[in-house]
């Protein structure tokens, strides 16, 4: 007999459960589940919020205009923030994304601007360099086993100096970029809603099924949780944690990409501005809907929220700090609503990377 | 010193404590003598530990208990500021911040020395751990980060931060198990340290189950086993055997015994010359069905086998195995992982479940593979019955497959733990302190799938210090000491004498 319970035989076997979990009963009670503030709190917020600019500004806000905006302007801003979501799911942050996508912005115009190159060849060479940058990304968090929100700070240094090798920090504009075919990637519209709002349907959709309906998606959220558990029930957590961190460039890759076709610009800064707004989002998703784990759907939703607040704030007043004013506050309260009960970065969380020797474990710390 | 007192410095009488429905303590009585070694012994589990930390404030005791420090009462499990001044500890984890020197370890204790603007005067700070340290010479590094010391100067440092400001007090130094960790050749010097302790004039109270540490240095020794005190002995009038029958209770009827097996089976695993942390080729056959104990003290490195055995052990690790009915190769034990037998960890919320997912999605992790549809999608129903099926046929308390891991009990936490691994049909079945923190009830349901499973053909190896469990599952224990097997012990002779026997090596 061991004279010391362990804390979760203390644990009552009848603490409340959390939303996120399927709750057998009648369907009104899962309905309800599925629309308690609880759940989908952001969208209470979103109605608020729309209501809120409806009135205050009656003849700019409620229009279709509005709409296509918040769409089109933050589609993406979406797709930035959807690809932190598989890293984060299994608890790893990618801080270069921001500079992955600005190097596909500056490359894609480079190659089509200076070196004259098609867009398709373009668009594959720069996308090659977001492949390389994830790769080299895993080698560091992965192989080197450096924590990866320093690391990815570093590499996005060494990305911001290819930038400014290949564009001495200026854009690179050209008439190219603005021409058919390229430019349609981003410009191309149906009904005015333009085609990144596609491609972040998409990506929300494959995000999705890939951590709620695979494996590999129920891994990642193991490798997030408790890594060494995950570990011994065969979980390849090294190996996910790469490839998230390939998934992540890539995608921001992408943004960057499609940011260039939609501004016919290749910007040294481009992705900058999208860093934070993306962690936000990925935040705020994660008290969302799957309450905890970081998600898509979630992350669309904040994204949205945040577009909208920043839009309508845009058209009803004319400060310029309100757009950040905002986007903190949203932020800090979705967290306080939800308990904060989300995943802290893995250097705040005090978790040995590897399990001790069982035989020294109880006595060093 | 001051005044020549002739009573005890510290007294506790009439001590319980109750875990749920675990009686841990029951009615303890402890008396340490100015001047005295007073060790504190008894088996994994006996209640030192609890004992200790009633000491130390961290549990409260059960109504009706005294202590007193110098005949002042005072409260058990809070922590004042007066009995902190005579009461010292060096818990087993010894409480020290490894990339710290010890000039801080030892001022996070006791406080910085400050100039006037409050800046700290370093100088003075290293001087002052320096005159504390050097008492003991172990050529100890005041700068230096802990972690790079070796683990009987860490052990030093703690008994120095233990010591602050207390020099030539009467009171009582508290040591929880000081030499778990200590190479043989470090012991002796921890226990001149102790003796000097001692000798200056305070009470030591000595917490160990090592009964050759007793005699090595204890002048009296109080036994407690199951939670109650058996015996206060001086210990000149022991003898080791003596006292391995006062810690064992030679007379205790054993309860819950499993027959031996009948007939010869063929063995399911083998394992040669397994070299792992303290392991010094240790080697076995485990047949089909057999129930195979292995245990230990601590450090002996009992507790590994399961994960090397496994493929989960964190460090060096050399040596064969083999499923002979599966293959006749040898595996190399660094890569036995590839056998991908299932291990019941012993560090439950560290390594066994994973908190913030469901009890189903605990259940099925490492079987995701089967539940996949030729497309690649989970096939969610199919998880849910199968998670069903698991949480019924182990009768796991919960409510529902949905609910959150971390809302379930210890035990039954352990026994969705323990289908998981039953799920995969392996042929071998591994676990590390598989009761740790389980209740009693939920204990014996615990040994009942075991033994269940084993009479299904299922080969099963149990490390565990709590000698409970072998004596209520094992149907034959292999006993480490000094990394290799000291002795082997089957059938109806697997007692708890014999088994603290085997592991004091007092045989």
């Amino acid at each position: 007999m061991t004279s010391t319970p362990t804390r979760a035989a203390e644990l009552p076997p009848s603490a409340p459960e959390r939303s996120a979990v399927y709750v057998p009963g009648t369907w009104a009670r899962r309905a309800a589940a599925a629309l308690s503030f609880r759940n989908i709190g952001a969208v209470y917020v979103w109605l608020v919020i729309v209501v809120l600019f409806t009135v205050w500004a009656p003849d700019t806000f409620p229009t279709t205009i509005t709409v296509k905006q918040v769409l089109n302007g933050n589609a993406v801003a979406g797709l930035v923030a959807l690809s932190v979501v598989p890293p984060l799911a299994a608890r790893v942050f990618d801080l270069s994304i921001a500079f992955t996508m600005s190097l596909t912005s500056v490359l894609t115009a480079h190659f089509m601007v200076s070196a004259g190159l098609g867009p398709g060849t373009a668009i594959a060479l720069a996308m090659t360099a977001a492949l390389l940058v994830g790769v080299v990304n895993g080698i560091v968090v992965v192989v080197l086993r450096v924590d990866s929100f320093i690391a990815t700070l570093a590499t996005g240094a060494l990305i911001q100096s290819l930038i400014t090798m290949v564009t001495n920090d200026s854009s690179i504009t050209g008439v190219r970029l603005l021409a058919e075919p390229f430019a349609s990637i981003a410009q191309l519209d149906a009904g005015g809603v333009t085609l990144p709002v596609l491609y972040l349907l998409l990506a929300a959709l494959a995000i999705w099924f890939l951590l709620e309906h695979t494996a590999t998606g129920r891994r990642l959220y193991a490798t997030g949780f408790n890594a060494d558990a995950a570990r011994l029930q065969g979980v390849r957590t090294d190996r996910l944690r790469f490839l998230t961190l390939v998934a992540s460039a890539l995608l921001s890759g992408f943004a960057g990409v499609v940011f260039t076709a939609s501004v016919g610009s290749g910007s040294p800064t481009a992705g900058t501005p999208y860093l934070l707004s993306a962690y936000a989002a990925a935040f705020v998703g994660a008290t969302q809907l799957r309450a905890g784990r970081f998600n898509a759907w979630g992350t669309v939703l904040a994204v949205l929220l945040l577009g909208t607040g920043i839009t309508g704030l845009g058209l009803a007043t004319s400060a310029q700090w309100a757009a950040s004013l905002f986007t903190g506050s949203v932020l800090i309260v979705a967290l306080v609503l939800t308990g904060g009960r989300i995943a802290l970065p893995a250097v705040l969380r005090r978790r040995a990377r590897t399990r001790p020797d069982p035989s020294t474990s109880k006595e060093i710390r | 010193m001051g005044t020549e007192l002739t009573g005890p410095v510290l007294r506790v009488a009439g001590l319980s404590k109750r875990f749920g429905g675990t009686q841990a303590l029951t009615d303890v009585e402890l008396e340490v003598m100015p001047g005295e070694i007073h060790a504190l012994i008894g088996p994994n589990g006996s209640g030192k530990s609890t004992l200790i930390k009633i000491l130390a404030g961290y549990h409260h005791a059960e109504p009706g208990a005294v202590a007193e420090l110098d005949g002042e009462p005072f409260g058990l499990g809070q922590v004042e500021a007066s009995r902190h001044d005579r009461l010292r500890f060096v818990h087993q984890e010894l409480g020290l911040v490894g990339e710290l020197s010890a000039t801080d370890n030892l001022a996070l204790s006791h406080g910085f020395a400050r100039t006037a603007f409050g800046n700290i005067r370093w100088r003075e700070m290293e001087r002052r751990t320096s005159a504390l340290v050097e008492r003991f010479g172990l050529g100890i590094d005041v700068r230096r980060p802990l972690a790079a010391a070796t683990l009987v100067q860490r052990t030093v440092v703690a008994i120095a931060a233990a010591l602050q400001g207390w020099e030539g007090r009467r009171g009582v130094l508290v040591l929880d198990e000081p030499t778990a960790v200590l190479p043989p050749g470090e012991v002796a010097r921890l226990f001149d340290i102790v003796r000097e302790v001692r000798d200056a004039g305070a009470g030591v109270l000595y917490v160990s189950h090592r009964m050759d540490e007793i005699f090595a240095l204890a002048d009296r020794v109080t036994v407690i086993r199951g939670g109650r005190r058996i015996a206060t002995r001086p210990v000149a009038e022991l003898t080791p055997r003596l006292l391995a029958e006062l810690m064992a209770g030679e007379d205790m009827e054993t309860t819950h015994r499993p027959a031996p097996r009948t007939g010869p089976t063929n063995p399911v695993l083998e394992v040669r010359d397994l070299w792992a942390g303290p392991l010094r080729g240790v080697g076995f056959d485990l047949a089909g069905g057999e129930r195979l104990g292995i245990t230990g003290l601590v450090g002996s490195g009992h507790e590994i086998v399961p994960y090397a055995v496994c493929g989960a052990h964190a460090g060096q690790v050399s040596g064969r195995l083999r499923l002979p009915e599966r293959s006749e190769w040898w595996t190399e034990a660094r890569d036995a992982s590839g056998l991908g037998l299932p291990l019941v960890p012993a560090d439950r919320a560290g390594e066994g479940v994973i908190g913030d997912f469901s009890v189903g999605e605990n259940l099925t992790l490492p079987l995701l593979d089967r539940l996949r549809s030729r497309s690649g999608r989970l096939r969610r129903r199919r998880e849910s019955d199968l998670a069903q099926d698991w949480i019924r046929r182990v009768g796991v308390r919960t409510a529902g497959h949905g609910a959150r891991i971390a809302t379930l009990s210890g035990g039954n936490q352990q026994k969705v733990v323990m289908a998981r691994c039953l799920a995969g049909r392996p042929p071998v079945l591994a676990l590390c302190e598989p009761t740790a923190g389980v209740d009693i009830a939920t204990r014996l349901q615990l040994y009942d799938l075991i033994e269940r499973q084993a009479d299904e053909g299922m080969g099963v190896i149990v490390s565990s210090s709590d000698t409970q469990d072998l004596l209520a599952l094992c149907t034959r224990v292999l006993v480490v000491r000094d990394g290799r097997i000291a002795r082997e012990i089957s059938g109806r002779d697997i007692t708890e004498p014999a088994l603290v026997h085997a592991m004091e090596g007092t045989e």
